[in-house]
């Protein structure tokens, strides 16, 4: 440093079009000091270790689950047993995979899974955008009522609506037409609609499947944000309402979209009420079917039979595997759009 | 125009309006919102309606399902509010108490649950809210509960203690695995907490929901998910420059939370409020939701299931009701766009 305390800038270097000067300043370790050495400093650093610590632990609570069934895939029947296996197995085995992906035809459930999710997710994300942009954008007598309506959609379980359900869809009619026509008949439905896809999507297509009616109130809080300007303007453009809702709204809306696009997919992915009380005959396989998670009788015969192998224990350890690979592709996915999550959440204008 | 055309098919009622002068132009294009929300409609009016009047139905009247040889189906005969009055009398557990007792104690669990959901699930986004060092990490990690769904996992965890169970049948091995969530809030053991709380002084009802929510971290965690989804959106929402001018003034993290966050957020607090009580309320691993489901675990509608559905539903109608009343005036809306 400038040891000579003159007052003006000392010339270091100087050179056509640039010039290097050293100005008095304090000293690099006085700078430190006053920077480091105080309380806020130490307040803030404390504060910044006990959230990261505590951010850690919880990370740890959400995903230890996950390792500790990870590691208990690769189990043999022997390692569940032995007392000094914890989480790293000493007989690694593969028999679990193998009978999934073989014998339970994993990749051929997780296509048709993916079809249905991909499919309902489509609709419910367009079903709730028509929808909330209707509850927030019209001022229409008995909008509140029907809104409550939507709310008490939520309220009540499907559970609980089951059974009344899988009627309403074994005899599903327009006032008798396909009755008439012999529309099952011809092609091939001896049950209605029961075990095809066709009650989910019209669940989805009537905003009734699962926390369609979150999706709803969502859509309408970020329609809510959205300037009433912007209809106007395109209104004096010529543009009539629906050309508006599907030319400017739906494409500005795209974050939004996404974000309910991704829990209705991931939902329906992992959901398992929906698939097994509609879609419960063994042609229709999901991931989430109980046929896809269980062990072929025969199979467990042959186990029975097998010296040292527990049965009981291999028909667990496959749902635990089978849990796993329910999970796995959607972790993969989720992976990759876990940020437009946030982006479409926190763009909603929810806080107004 | 096109609209127009639309307009007179489904507003026959303008010729009511003819008096005046015909609907003005704002008052045709907020008829159009009934194609909006009409998906909706067509849904509740033709499916969801019957099936919730059928379940209804069913609970006051006795269900016969007539055996396949005389054509099958089902009869009801009305039995009026017996349903009711057996079901909602009937002991459910060795204490002996009562259906209807067991709703209420549940309630005053649930409730306590809530508001511990709420509360943690708005401290987590705060948190995540702030500039840090490895946020996008923990903020994904946070949502995996929101993605993966807690009925998957109940089900994981189901098989997991079943593996539990098939060893502990073979008596007396410490288990090589274990599920998750015990191991995982393992780490501040329960008895640790209650000591402590002990010697702090503090009496044993506050140290009861203390241990337990300890001992329960998973659970919550799992659950708060979408919550904390949606409070990180209201968190993003208020405006970097309020939270300057207020470190202008000299205001404390503690008070900028309690005069600034804490107004900007209470909308979405009644969101969550909502959300969570209808989450939990009906969520399948509810004490009372299990009563229910098991009445008629085998999906044979039964007057008593529907009947105990119902008035549950009922009492939790009416807890939003109040919820939504309470918080009304607690509620503080920032009207830009209204």
């Amino acid at each position: 440093m400038n040891k000579n305390q003159e007052t003006a800038p000392r010339v270091l270097k100087e050179s056509k079009n640039r010039i290097r000067v050293d100005f008095e300043r304090t000293s690099l370790k006085e700078r430190m000091k006053a920077k480091y050495l105080n309380s806020n400093f130490y307040t803030k650093l404390l504060l910044a270790i006990f959230r990261f610590v505590l951010l850690l632990g919880i990370s740890y609570i959400i995903l230890f689950p996950f390792f500790s069934k990870i590691s208990a895939s690769f189990m043999s029947p022997v390692d569940f047993i032995q007392s000094d296996v914890k989480l790293i197995p000493k007989y690694p085995t593969l028999n679990t995979y193998k009978y999934l992906i073989i014998e339970n035809h994993y990749f051929e459930a997780m296509l048709n899974s993916f079809i249905l999710s991909f499919v309902c997710a489509a609709i419910q994300m367009f079903i709730a955008a028509f929808v909330g942009y209707g509850f927030a954008k019209f001022k229409f007598k008995g909008k509140n009522l029907v809104f409550l309506l939507v709310m008490l959609t939520m309220i009540v379980p499907h559970q609980i609506l089951a059974s009344s359900f899988v009627q309403k869809f074994i005899y599903f009619d327009f006032f008798g037409i396909l009755e008439a026509t012999g529309f099952y008949n011809a092609i091939g439905l001896s049950q209605g609609l029961y075990n095809t896809y066709a009650p989910l999507i019209i669940l989805s297509l009537t905003g009734l499947a699962f926390k369609n009616g979150l999706f709803i109130f969502l859509m309408r809080q970020f329609y809510r944000g959205v300037p009433d300007e912007l209809e106007e303007s395109s209104a004096i453009d010529g543009y009539g309402t629906f050309k508006t809702f599907f030319h400017i709204i739906l494409p500005i809306s795209v974050p939004m979209l996404t974000t309910v696009f991704i829990l209705a997919f991931a939902w329906q992915w992992t959901d398992i009420f929906y698939v097994n009380t509609f879609l419960p005959a063994s042609e229709n396989l999901l991931l989430t079917s109980n046929n896809f998670w269980a062990v072929m009788p025969d199979t467990l015969e042959a186990l029975k039979d097998q010296a040292g192998a527990n049965a009981d224990t291999f028909e667990v350890a496959v749902k635990n595997t089978a849990g796993l690979l329910v999970v796995l592709p959607l972790m993969v996915l989720y992976i990759f759009c876990q940020r437009k999550l946030v982006q479409g959440i926190a763009q909603s204008g929810l806080a107004n | 125009m096109t609209n127009d055309i639309k307009m007179n098919t489904t507003t026959p009622a303008s010729s009511k309006k003819k008096k005046r002068r015909g609907a003005s132009l704002v008052e045709k294009k907020d008829r159009l919102g009934w194609i909006f929300i009409l998906p909706f409609l067509i849904g509740f009016v033709f499916l969801y309606a019957g099936v919730v009047f059928e379940s209804l139905s069913y609970s006051f009247a006795q269900y016969n399902t007539i055996p396949a040889i005389k054509g099958g189906g089902y009869s009801l005969t009305f039995v009026g509010f017996d349903n009711f009055a057996e079901q909602l009398m009937k002991t459910v557990d060795s204490d002996g108490k009562t259906f209807i007792e067991m709703i209420f104690t549940s309630f005053a669990n649930q409730i306590i649950d809530v508001v511990i959901i709420l509360m943690f699930s708005l401290f987590i986004a705060v948190l995540l809210n702030t500039k840090m060092a490895g946020r996008t990490a923990f903020r994904a990690i946070f949502f995996v509960p929101v993605v993966v769904g807690a009925g998957i996992i109940a089900k994981i965890d189901a098989s997991a203690s079943e593996i539990l169970d098939a060893m502990s049948s073979l008596e007396g091995i410490d288990m090589g695995t274990s599920q998750g969530g015990e191991q995982a809030s393992g780490l501040v053991s329960s008895m640790d907490v209650e000591m402590l709380l002990m010697s702090l002084g503090l009496g044993g009802s506050f140290t009861d929901i203390i241990v337990q929510l300890v001992e329960r971290i998973y659970e919550i965690v799992n659950r708060s998910g979408v919550q904390m989804l949606i409070f990180l959106a209201g968190l993003q929402g208020i405006s970097p420059s309020v939270y300057e001018s207020c470190q202008m003034e000299g205001a404390t993290a503690w008070e900028t939370f309690w005069k600034i966050t804490f107004p900007m957020i209470s909308p979405m607090i009644l969101v969550n409020a909502f959300y969570t009580i209808i989450d939990s309320f009906t969520a399948e691993s509810n004490e009372v939701m299990q009563a229910i489901i098991a009445i008629s675990p085998d999906g044979v509608p039964s007057g008593a299931q529907s009947a105990a559905a119902w008035t549950y539903f009922g009492i939790v109608i009416v807890a939003l009701g109040l919820v939504a009343l309470v918080c009304k005036n607690f509620v503080f809306y920032d009207r830009k766009n209204d």
